[in-house]
């Protein structure tokens, strides 16, 4: 008898302990389907961003023809080009938020978050940006803290 | 055994279709291997930026019209011809010569003031922006030094080869490689001459000969050219022979590199891409094959230009031109216009810094071969007038201080401070010749011109120091751990009391900086320098603060840069990107920045470092050209006056000098004596463009008037009073009894509805 319920205490115990692990498992998996979904709004809002990253345009044509050069580039992935384009806006005119906006995103897609926080800080010295422009900007500044 | 006579005749003849065999064998192996593979060493050019003229932007119409100069454009009342421009009441005609980026032909800008109002083609058509060919400024070159441009068939004019054809080789289409009817001719001439007078060679035998063998005149030579010739008609197309021939023929000399192909010939002679070149400029090319020194346009003009003149009347002749557009190039000058560079390079110093810069990612040898083009940030004009602005104060300074000063060196840097591209740099005080580079390499104590680091650690701290903070300049006497004291001085060796911070900034005081060093304490002082950008290693005594430390003038502007774009770290670059043969990317050097500071701070310094201009070391730009530029500085001595800096910023240019004996001796400049007279002169022949301050008012930031002696809260009308930055929560909150008249507080307008909704705004993205 005494043998049964040994038998009997540790199916238990053992049961038991799988119960807990299973429970914790359970746990486990919707802590990382959370994160998981968090990185996945995270991934579709940069997404959402690059969409209304590429809808400021600038009042200045010469600037303007060029952004539309760079995003060109930017469609087709090639991120090199699209930077010299986007430099080359900056040396014609260094107060375009515009063009800030896009260095920040590019910045990210190139795997250089401090770079983007950067280009979003110095972005948001500019006087005469819009609200949007400075909303969008303080995104991108607070995007590595996040 | 006998051998017959028959056997003996046929072996050798087998023998010799033996060796003949072999030796075309040995001519063909040659023809493939040279054509086939890598045709030519082709040394990387080196070009500088390229000037861009957009609508809207405001451009310095002075350096422009300079730039255009530089670009070998000729001022006329009617620009007609590529490479001709007319300025008149405020309207620019440019007929550019065109590049990759940019068509050519006939343009017109129109300003107002600096401001360019429109861009217009002759066809009345509105543009945005257009674009001046970069200038080549050098390249790197094999030990042979020859230089080359390769261009592809879509690069080649149609009537180069017309002009080619109807004077080297009028039945190249016909022959085999070689043209019977020439031999026959050439043999006629040479008998009658009874020497070796003229050649029958075909532009095939031409390329056999450049490519293969020497300019030795003989029989056998002339048999193997003719092999050669044969194998190479027999292996490629004619269009791939009459490339291969264009890009290879010997044009010139300049100094000691020599100019190949058509391509590179366009550029040296008329400054312009081959495909751009007029009828009467090719003749001129085509003409200079038969001998290029005796027909060099630059050396020989008259000989050149009859030789031109008897090339447009064989087109004539061959119904390629007619014969009024005869008559009208023949009234053409021959349009050469002064050679770029002659040997490696125009400016040896920046070529120092690509060179370092291109080391971290391409080998030496495929920058001598690969036909690399690289695009730098170097802005001509500003080169040019830097090196003049040196030259210049250096004999001032001769007639001043005699001649010790004549072998004064120098070394100076320029600074875009939007995004650290360097736009000019001075290695040595003779700006031409290559040696030892001093912006790169002289490691010099830096003196006072470290002091605005220790500041910016004090300002950091914005709880413990503001601008008015007080900071004492009476004797100090250090014990060293080593033994001994250490009692700093002041330049004027004066002490001068309790000063107000910025006070003790822009007099540059010793005495109270070191004490303020000390107050910081080294490792907070030393983090600041690490953040500016300073990557070596720093000392902790107490010297240091007042710049007892080297550094080399590129390091030291590095740092300053920092504080140049508002606390913005980016490493300084000279190259922008390299481009391969076929104009692909094949690298590029991007804009790093990492914000290493708030701006607050950096904005506080800034202030007092203006304030040196307006009541300190720099003084002498009026108050009017201080605004306009936002000029701010900070001159620089080091013991015994062996050095000289000045480091100083005007409307986004940032720029250092540095002047010093290599010998280390003592010179009678001061920083502001010395460095500051060259950068004084520097910034006014360039006149930069009216510095638009459009960043955003700080949000932290508030002014306050504060005694200049005291550093305690005043008001405007007070006397010796100064409105000061302060970072919100550090402003001085006393006012003296005497002053609490003068101080009136300025009266705030109520806020209407929408401040205060701009305010919540701002709050909530600040």
């Amino acid at each position: 008898m005494k043998k049964y319920l040994l038998l009997l205490s540790c199916i238990l115990f053992f049961t038991s302990c799988t119960s807990v692990d299973n429970r914790l498992n359970i746990e486990n998996v919707e802590e990382v389907s959370t994160f998981a979904s968090n990185i996945e709004n995270l991934l579709s809002e940069l997404e959402f961003l690059k969409l209304e990253v590429l809808k400021l345009n600038s009042s200045k044509p010469p600037i303007q023809r060029i952004l539309n050069e760079a995003d060109a580039f930017w469609i087709r992935g090639n991120l090199d080009q699209t930077n010299l384009q986007l430099e080359r806006a900056l040396r014609i005119s260094k107060n375009e938020g515009p063009i800030y906006l896009r260095l920040a995103h590019l910045r990210i897609e190139q795997g250089l978050n401090k770079e983007a926080k950067a280009f979003a800080a110095k972005g948001l010295l500019i006087n005469n940006l819009s609200n949007w422009e400075r909303l969008l900007l303080n995104v991108y500044f607070q995007h590595d803290n996040s | 055994m006998k051998i017959s006579l028959r056997h003996f005749i046929l072996f050798s003849l087998f023998l010799l279709l033996i060796i003949l065999f072999a030796f075309i064998s040995l001519i063909n192996s040659k023809v493939t291997n040279k054509l086939d593979g890598v045709l030519w060493t082709v040394p990387a050019k080196v070009y500088s930026r390229q000037m861009v003229i957009a609508e809207g932007i405001e451009i310095n119409k002075g350096m422009m019209i300079k730039e255009l100069s530089l670009h070998s454009y000729i001022k006329k009342s009617l620009p007609n011809n590529p490479g001709d421009y007319s300025f008149k009441n405020d309207s620019l005609s440019i007929f550019l010569r065109g590049h990759e980026d940019q068509e050519a032909g006939l343009f017109k800008v129109n300003f107002s003031k600096d401001k360019v109002v429109s861009i217009k083609r002759s066809d009345g058509i509105k543009l945005d922006l257009i674009q001046l060919e970069p200038l080549a400024i050098g390249g790197m070159f094999p030990s042979h030094m020859e230089d080359r441009l390769i261009v592809n068939w879509h690069q080649v004019p149609e009537s180069l080869i017309e002009i080619l054809l109807s004077v080297e080789d009028q039945t190249f289409f016909e022959h085999h490689g070689l043209s019977l009817k020439s031999i026959l001719r050439a043999f006629y001439q040479n008998v009658l001459a009874m020497d070796i007078k003229q050649g029958g060679s075909t532009v095939t035998q031409q390329l056999a000969k450049n490519l293969f063998f020497s300019s030795q005149r003989s029989l056998s030579r002339k048999l193997q050219e003719a092999i050669a010739a044969l194998l190479i008609e027999f292996h490629y197309s004619k269009e791939e022979i009459l490339l291969a021939y264009i890009n290879d023929v010997y044009l010139s000399q300049a100094g000691t590199r020599s100019i190949n192909g058509f391509g590179l010939g366009a550029e040296h002679f008329f400054g312009a891409t081959l495909k751009n070149l007029e009828i009467d400029q090719l003749s001129l090319l085509v003409g200079m094959l038969k001998g290029p020194s005796l027909y060099n346009p630059r050396r020989n003009p008259e000989r050149a230009l009859s030789r031109r003149n008897l090339i447009l009347d064989i087109l004539e002749q061959e119904s390629i031109i007619s014969s009024t557009q005869n008559v009208q190039m023949k009234e053409r000058p021959l349009g050469v216009v002064s050679p770029k560079f002659r040997s490696e390079t125009k400016y040896p110093a920046f070529h120092d810094l690509v060179r370092i810069e291109l080391n971290e990612n391409f080998k030496d040898s495929d920058l001598r071969t690969q036909g690399l083009r690289i695009f730098t940030n170097l802005d001509p004009i500003i080169q040019e007038s830097l090196a003049k602005s040196f030259k210049k104060t250096k004999i001032e300074l001769i007639k001043k201080y005699g001649k010790s000063l004549e072998d004064l060196e120098g070394a100076a840097i320029v600074v875009d401070s939007r995004n650290g591209e360097i736009r000019a740099l001075l290695g040595s005080s003779s700006p031409n010749s290559f040696g030892f580079n001093r912006a790169l390499n002289a490691v010099r104590p830096v003196g006072s011109l470290l002091k605005p680091f220790v500041y910016l650690t004090a300002l950091k701290d914005y709880k413990r120091y503001s601008l008015s903070t007080l900071l004492d300049d009476t004797r100090l006497t250090l014990n060293l751990p080593e033994g001994g004291v250490w009692e700093p001085n002041n330049f004027d060796k004066k002490f001068h009391g309790i000063v107000p911070l910025h006070q003790a900034l822009w007099d540059s005081y010793n005495i109270a900086t070191v004490r303020l060093g000390l107050d910081i304490g080294y490792e907070d002082t030393i983090k600041v320098f690490n953040s500016l950008g300073i990557e070596k290693e720093i000392p902790n005594y107490p010297s240091l603060f007042i710049g007892s430390f080297e550094m080399t003038p590129i390091e030291m502007i590095q740092a300053y840069q920092t504080i140049a774009s508002n606390g913005f770290f980016t490493p300084l670059r000279a190259v922008r990107e390299i481009r391969g043969i076929g104009n692909d990317l094949a690298f590029s050097y991007p804009y790093k920045i990492e914000q290493r500071f708030r701006p607050e701070p950096i904005y506080l310094l800034k202030f007092a470092l203006q304030q040196t201009f307006v009541r300190g070391t720099a003084r002498g730009f009026s108050k009017k050209e201080i605004k306009r530029f936002q000029t701010w500085g900070k001159t620089g001595t080091s013991n015994d006056q062996r050095d000289s800096w000045f480091v100083g910023y005007a409307g986004d240019y940032l720029v250092l000098i540095w002047l010093g004996f290599d010998d280390n001796r003592e010179s009678p400049l001061t920083g502001r004596s010395g460095s500051f007279q060259v950068w004084k002169d520097f910034i006014k022949s360039i006149n930069p463009i009216e510095f638009k301050d459009n960043r955003r008012e700080l949000a932290r930031i508030n002014n306050e008037w504060v005694d200049l002696k005291d550093g305690l809260l005043s008001g405007q009308d007070c006397k010796n009073s100064i409105s000061v930055p302060f970072i919100k929560g550090s402003e001085p909150l006393v006012t003296p009894d005497a002053r609490k008249k003068c101080r009136v507080k300025e009266k705030i307008p109520e806020n209407s509805i929408m401040d205060k909704v701009r305010k919540i705004l701002e709050d909530l993205t600040e």
